[in-house]
């Protein structure tokens, strides 16, 4: 792998953003409220938006280039350190410096995070900067938001995993910025807090790992040394399987998954954009990203000394997914809803791709490549569709809040206890928001994996690579089987969101006076609409087998064979086992869940409104479904698991009580070692030596007499010296 | 063997020529006027030019600053040019068995540090920065005056000669002259504000203490010839291994006579002084490039003449040893509570040599002692010591243009002055507070990436003598020499205090009374501050090249 072409520019991709970061700050100091700076600039929005454009452009030029095989590229060397080894007795040098390594992992989440940037970006002037609240603080809003975006392209494109954590923890920063975004606001700043610690948690183990690699591959991080097969052989597979668990927990913390979940629902009182881009897009997937770098490890190292983890990763996967989907029951909280349904699909990437490594370990190398490339496959429909999704809510709350203003206005009375994010206040916006309801119905179906739209294709390949590991390894039956039940799941939980939202009547006044009036905020939604339904000539294309691995992959340019290859791999499979596996999750996730939902949320619109003709079905089917079959599920609600699924499950209260008893007294006790021990000494240090500087000051008497003196004292001093030692 | 004189003696040591052609072009100049002279015994005016009336382009009160800052360029140029064309190759300059000078890559690293710190002092004084204001205009005029600005760069261009001649020199007479040269112009240049009580005390008592280290100096050189019958590098480090307790003594009062222009503890009372009372450019200088000369006679003297190749040879290494952590710990203390920004600068670069004479120590003890480096290892320290003084030469001098820009509206010698900066002028400040992080040793500046560069030179003496495998290091197996990056460590802990208070005091501090407006707008001096900014970050972020460069100056030492 060499460097060349376009590659050369790779490092303007995430520079480019990092520059523009303090830019926007200083010129919104500067220009904060003038008339050209919010009209012409966007307050900040143009710069970030150009920026991010030519970043989305240098990208794509870059995965043209490397669409079929990878490239490595050492820019420049920052330090280099010479020591000589007293075992061998030469001088050794080790480089520590920036490049860029790119293979198909770095491509796929390259052209998502890039792509998905971009689109937020134009979101967020459309979002941001038409609401009130935001009155003249946006430059911070696309200052963080850029410096956010460098470090998602940078852990993409690092060559290390040094480099991977530098970005990483950038990444950290800012998402408890942009959650924190109204930090006047007590539940913003504590859930901002909840995230940063929570995900503290997971990155300690990840330092912890990565100093254990550190050690065991001699000091190096880069991947061209640690994926080097060679060097994976030498090191004690016991250690590295310990140093990827503690890995693996990092990418737990930054993915939200089981036990560290608990911060997402919270993060989504940033700005939805904020949610779109780091708590649905991006951010979350670095967690992935980590995880499907460890691939080499696993398919390179000794059979089966690895499987453990790849084991630990499936199940941590199959909880949340059946976990995440079961508290998504009862949201109200349209935001919320979205952000459980992310914890869920995020774990099924992650079953995936624990069954990836699992295969990868134990030899089956083509299978493994398969759920390599289904598990990417799914990172891209999902963070399409969940992007679109969170902005098409983001839209929703946008043109409510609006609605309500007009209301209340109306009223003369403003009821301040109003929640526009709240699907009980919803209803019946189908008619008034039809591009933002395709966009939601798409983004809905793709997730729940409707046959032939986006993640449908994706999901199919993550169940069947999980149920392939089963047969081999009866333990993984149970995350196989519980991503099975998940498929069902999600069918349910997002049909309840979008017949709650757009089917029936409105529910509240404010419902009935939304229209789709914000300028910006369609370009994306339309855009992704279009980039979901695409996904289905990825899928002719053999991206589940092209992505896995650029080398050995199957990529087709043929779409006729490819669609009836593809057609044939899923609908008509060789295996009798994975056919009627395929049909038990169509079956679970097609009728089984949108069913239950249409009949106890479906219905139809107002007189008089009519919804566009492609929507228009799904309010029709509903309506049918809830006239022949609708049930009273009040007594279901008011169960304990019920409730206890409203308090989500308990997880927050035991951390909470878990923090007060341990973590507050430690700190406490700590403070007082800080504040009593350590302040202590450093002040006693800080008085000693500026009364040493008194003193020695004394001594520059200013008189050049004692200054000669003195130089006569040291003469003496240096005769002595060398007297004593010749 | 190039003969003095010859052709080719011109053609090897162009940048030098340049440079004496520049000093007799700033000596004649500005004083050609309209004078004539009567041949005697008949009244035919012949025109003489020299004197007289000025004519209005030789009077101009900036053509001394412009002809000293193009020789200096220009040389400077020629230098960088004869280093990366490709056609450098080592030439030794004398005649017969005697060597006076010798071009190397090592020389030629030196007169670059030399040059670039002089060119950019002078760049800096194109603005005309006073010590102090003054209220009446006629007095400032005087200052300004044509010939008062071409003894400025007179004695700039002296300077940059008589470094050059150090930076060659094969031979300690050579040597010693080249020194005096530029130290005697140095104390004129810090006198040169003689209006001034500060200036002119600073001035005579720098010369004083100079004259005394000078003397001993000379003294132990005397001795060294008396014992070897030659002040040849060659001869004496030859002749090194069989030398008497004559030679140790000599080496002891050499070692003072350097020690003071590195202004080691205890040789550096009068540094402070000079520095406060100096204006800042040559403050710079002093803090830069004349210490550098100290280097390169420390090592001349200690390493090339004093390490030859035998074991236990190097007597000098526990000597250096305390005195580097005596100079770093006492430049770092007093520097903690001075309240003179120029003084604490001064301070600093005590401390900085306290670092320089640890890394030299390292390498004096690689051949004492029982440590089995490679033979060449001693390179990579020396290398570190050479990019040190080169990155310092961006961010010491870099700090002291500042002050000399507070100097322009009206002094820097409080701490107060700097207050509330960052609102006054916030790049200027911004440049200021990139300099001190650099002096601190932040990454990724060049202050960073030197420091480390000692440390990780001394660290790896004083562990690698210890051959046992990995994970079973006791701190007893240490090599002492490791007690030395101990104490650079904590030392550079102790620093942080002081460079951060600048920090603080720039950015949290209100401006004093009377100092409001924005500071003065000298085009000059602030390109050269930018121009110290970009090399500090550039050299930080990417200095691999320069790192080469220095390893290779010191592979042309030839010590092995």
């Amino acid at each position: 792998m060499s460097g060349s072409g376009i590659i050369e520019y790779a490092v303007l991709i995430p520079l480019m953003p990092i520059l523009a970061f303090p830019v926007i700050l200083f010129l919104g100091k500067m220009f904060n409220g003038t008339p050209s700076w919010v009209k012409n600039v966007k307050e900040g929005g143009l710069i970030a938006l150009t920026v991010m454009g030519a970043v989305l452009i240098l990208s794509i030029l870059l995965i043209k280039e490397n669409l079929h095989h990878g490239s490595a590229d050492h820019i420049f060397n920052w330090l280099t350190s010479s020591w000589w080894d007293s075992d061998t007795g030469a001088i050794q040098k080790k480089v520590f410096g920036v490049g860029i390594y790119i293979d198909h992992l770095t491509v796929m989440l390259l052209f998502v995070a890039s792509f998905l940037c971009f689109l937020i970006n134009v979101f967020s002037i459309g979002y941001m900067n038409t609401d009130p609240i935001n009155d003249n603080r946006n430059h911070r809003f696309y200052a963080e938001f850029v410096l956010f975006c460098s470090g998602m392209l940078g852990m993409v494109l690092a060559d290390s995993f040094l480099w991977l954590f530098i970005f990483w923890e950038i990444m950290g920063l800012c998402s408890y910025l942009l959650i924190g975004f109204y930090y006047e606001r007590p539940s913003a700043a504590y859930a901002a807090k909840k995230a940063f610690l929570t995900t503290r948690v997971g990155d300690v183990f990840l330092v912890i790992g990565l100093v254990m690699l550190w050690n065991l591959f001699d000091g190096h991080l880069d991947y061209s040394y640690v994926f080097n097969p060679e060097n994976i052989q030498a090191v004690d597979q016991g250690a590295l399987q310990i140093a990827l668990g503690m890995m693996f927990v990092g990418a737990v913390g930054k993915s939200a998954q089981f036990p560290l979940h608990v911060w997402l629902p919270d993060a989504m009182e940033g700005p939805t954009p904020v949610s779109a881009l780091i708590h649905a897009a991006t951010m979350v997937n670095a967690g992935l990203y980590l995880v499907a770098r460890m691939f080499p490890f696993f398919a390179e190292a000794e059979l089966g000394a690895l499987s453990d983890v790849a084991i630990i990763i499936a199940i941590i996967g199959g909880i949340t997914a059946v976990m995440a989907a079961l508290i998504a029951f009862v949201q109200m909280d349209l935001k919320k809803v979205l952000a459980y349904s992310t914890m869920s699909q995020l774990a099924y990437i992650f079953t995936g791709l624990g069954s990836a490594l699992w295969l990868a370990n134990n030899g089956y190398d083509d299978l493994a490549k398969f759920a390599m490339g289904a598990s990417l496959f799914h990172l891209f429909n999902h963070a399409m569709a969940k992007g679109m999704l969170f902005m098409a809510s983001g839209s929703v709350i946008h043109e409510m809040h609006h609605a309500h203003h007009e209301v209340a206005h109306h009223d003369d009375h403003d009821d301040d206890h109003f929640d526009a994010q709240s699907m009980e206040n919803m209803g019946g916006l189908a008619s008034r928001m039809p591009i933002t309801a395709t966009a939601m119905l798409v983004g809905s179906m793709s997730i729940i994996g409707i046959p032939f739209i986006g993640g449908f294709w994706s999901k199919e390949g993550i169940i069947s690579s999980a149920w392939q590991v089963a047969l081999k390894e009866p333990i993984f039956i149970f995350p196989a089987l519980l991503i099975l039940i998940g498929a069902g799941m999600t069918g349910f939980y997002m049909s309840r969101m979008w017949f709650m939202t757009f089917a029936g009547k409105p529910k509240t006044e404010v419902a009935e006076h939304v229209h789709e009036q914000t300028p910006w905020i369609p370009i994306p939604l339309v855009t992704l609409t279009f980039m979901t339904l695409f996904a289905i000539v990825l899928a002719f294309m053999h991206s589940g087998h092209w992505l896995g691995d650029f080398d050995n992959g199957h990529y087709t340019s043929d779409l006729v064979h490819g669609a009836a290859d593809e057609m044939h791999h899923v609908f008509a499979n060789d295996d009798p086992f994975l056919l009627l596996l395929t049909y038990v999750a169509i079956g679970l996730s097609l009728v089984l869940g949108p069913s239950l939902a249409m009949a106890l949320y479906g219905g139809r619109l107002d007189e008089g409104q009519k919804a566009k003709p492609w929507i228009q079905w799904a309010i029709n089917l509903s309506s049918k479904v809830r006239r022949s079959s609708h049930f009273d599920n009040s007594a279901w609600a008011e169960s304990s698991f019920a409730k206890s699924l409203h308090k989500r499950l308990h997880f927050d209260d035991w951390y909470d009580a878990a923090m007060m008893k341990i973590v507050v007294g430690f700190a406490n006790l700590s403070a007082l070692f800080d504040s009593k021990i350590i302040d202590g000494a450093i002040k006693g240090i800080e008085s000693s030596s500026q009364g040493a500087s008194r003193k020695i000051r004394l001594l520059t008497t200013g008189s050049a007499r004692d200054y000669i003196m003195m130089a006569a004292l040291g003469t003496l001093a240096i005769f002595l010296m060398l007297w004593g030692v010749a | 063997m190039i003969e003095p004189f010859s052709p080719e003696f011109w053609k090897v040591l162009a940048p030098e020529t340049v440079l004496l052609l520049g000093l007799i072009a700033v000596f004649v100049i500005p004083n050609l006027g309209n004078t004539t002279f009567r041949i005697p015994l008949t009244k035919i005016q012949v025109p003489w030019f020299l004197g007289g009336r000025r004519f209005r382009l030789t009077g101009a009160a900036h053509l001394p600053g412009l002809i000293g800052c193009a020789t200096l360029l220009g040389s400077l140029l020629l230098l960088v040019i004869g280093q990366f064309d490709g056609s450098f190759k080592v030439e030794t300059i004398g005649t017969g068995e005697l060597v006076l000078f010798r071009i190397d890559e090592f020389a030629r690293l030196f007169e670059m540090i030399f040059l670039s710190a002089v060119f950019l002092a002078s760049m800096a004084s194109l603005d005309r920065v006073p010590a102090t204001i003054y209220e009446e205009t006629d007095e400032l005029e005087e200052m300004y005056n044509n010939r008062r600005q071409a003894d400025l760069y007179i004695l700039m261009l002296t300077v940059a000669v008589g470094m050059c001649m150090v930076a060659l020199a094969q031979d300690l007479f050579v040597l010693f002259v080249g020194l005096e040269l530029a130290s005697l112009a140095t104390y004129v240049l810090v006198a040169f504000h003689k209006e001034t009580k500060a200036g002119a005390e600073a001035g005579v008592k720098y010369f004083i203490t100079g004259s005394v280290a000078s003397g001993i100096g000379l003294y132990g050189l005397s001795l060294l010839y008396l014992e070897f019958g030659s002040l040849q590098l060659n001869d004496l480090a030859a002749g090194w291994s069989e030398s008497g307790v004559l030679a140790i003594i000599a080496l002891g009062l050499v070692l003072v006579g350097f020690g003071f222009k590195v202004s080691a503890a205890p040789f550096h009372f009068a540094a402070p002084d000079a520095y406060a009372g100096a204006n800042s450019p040559v403050a710079g200088v002093l803090a830069t490039a004349s210490k550098a000369m100290g280097i390169i006679g420390l090592i001349r003297v200690l390493v090339v003449v004093a390490l030859p190749n035998t074991e236990g040879s190097a007597v000098w290494v526990y000597t250096l040893a305390a005195l580097s952590v005596i100079t770093m710990t006492w430049g770092n203390i007093a520097a903690l509570g001075s309240k003179n920004p120029k003084r604490m600068l001064a301070y600093s670069s005590v401390a900085h040599a306290g670092y320089m004479m640890a890394a030299l120590t390292a390498v004096g003890a690689w051949r004492w002692g029982h440590i089995s480096a490679p033979a060449n290892y001693a390179n990579v320290v020396i290398a570190a010591v050479l990019f040190h003084l080169v990155v310092l030469v961006a961010f010491k001098l870099g700090a002291f243009l500042v002050l000399g820009l507070l100097e322009m509206e009206g002094g820097a010698s409080r701490l107060s002055a700097l207050s509330g900066l960052g609102r006054r002028d916030p790049l200027i400040a911004a440049c200021m507070f990139i300099f001190m992080l650099a002096l601190a040793g932040v990454p990724p500046l060049a202050g960073f990436m030197s420091k480390f560069l000692v440390v990780a030179g001394i660290v790896s003496t004083g562990v690698g003598d210890i051959t046992t495998s990995r994970g079973d290091l006791l701190i007893g197996d240490l090599h002492w020499v490791w007690w030395l990056a101990l104490a650079l460590f904590i030392n550079s802990a102790i620093s942080v205090f002081y460079y951060l208070r600048i920090g603080v005091v720039m950015f949290l501090e209100p401006p004093e009374e009377g100092r409001r407006k924005p500071l003065p707008y000298g085009v000059s001096i602030r390109m050269t501050i930018w121009f110290c900014v970009c090399a500090t970050i550039f050299l930080g972020v990417s200095g691999d090249f320069l790192i080469d460069m220095c390893h290779k100056a010191a592979e042309s030492l030839n010590l092995v």
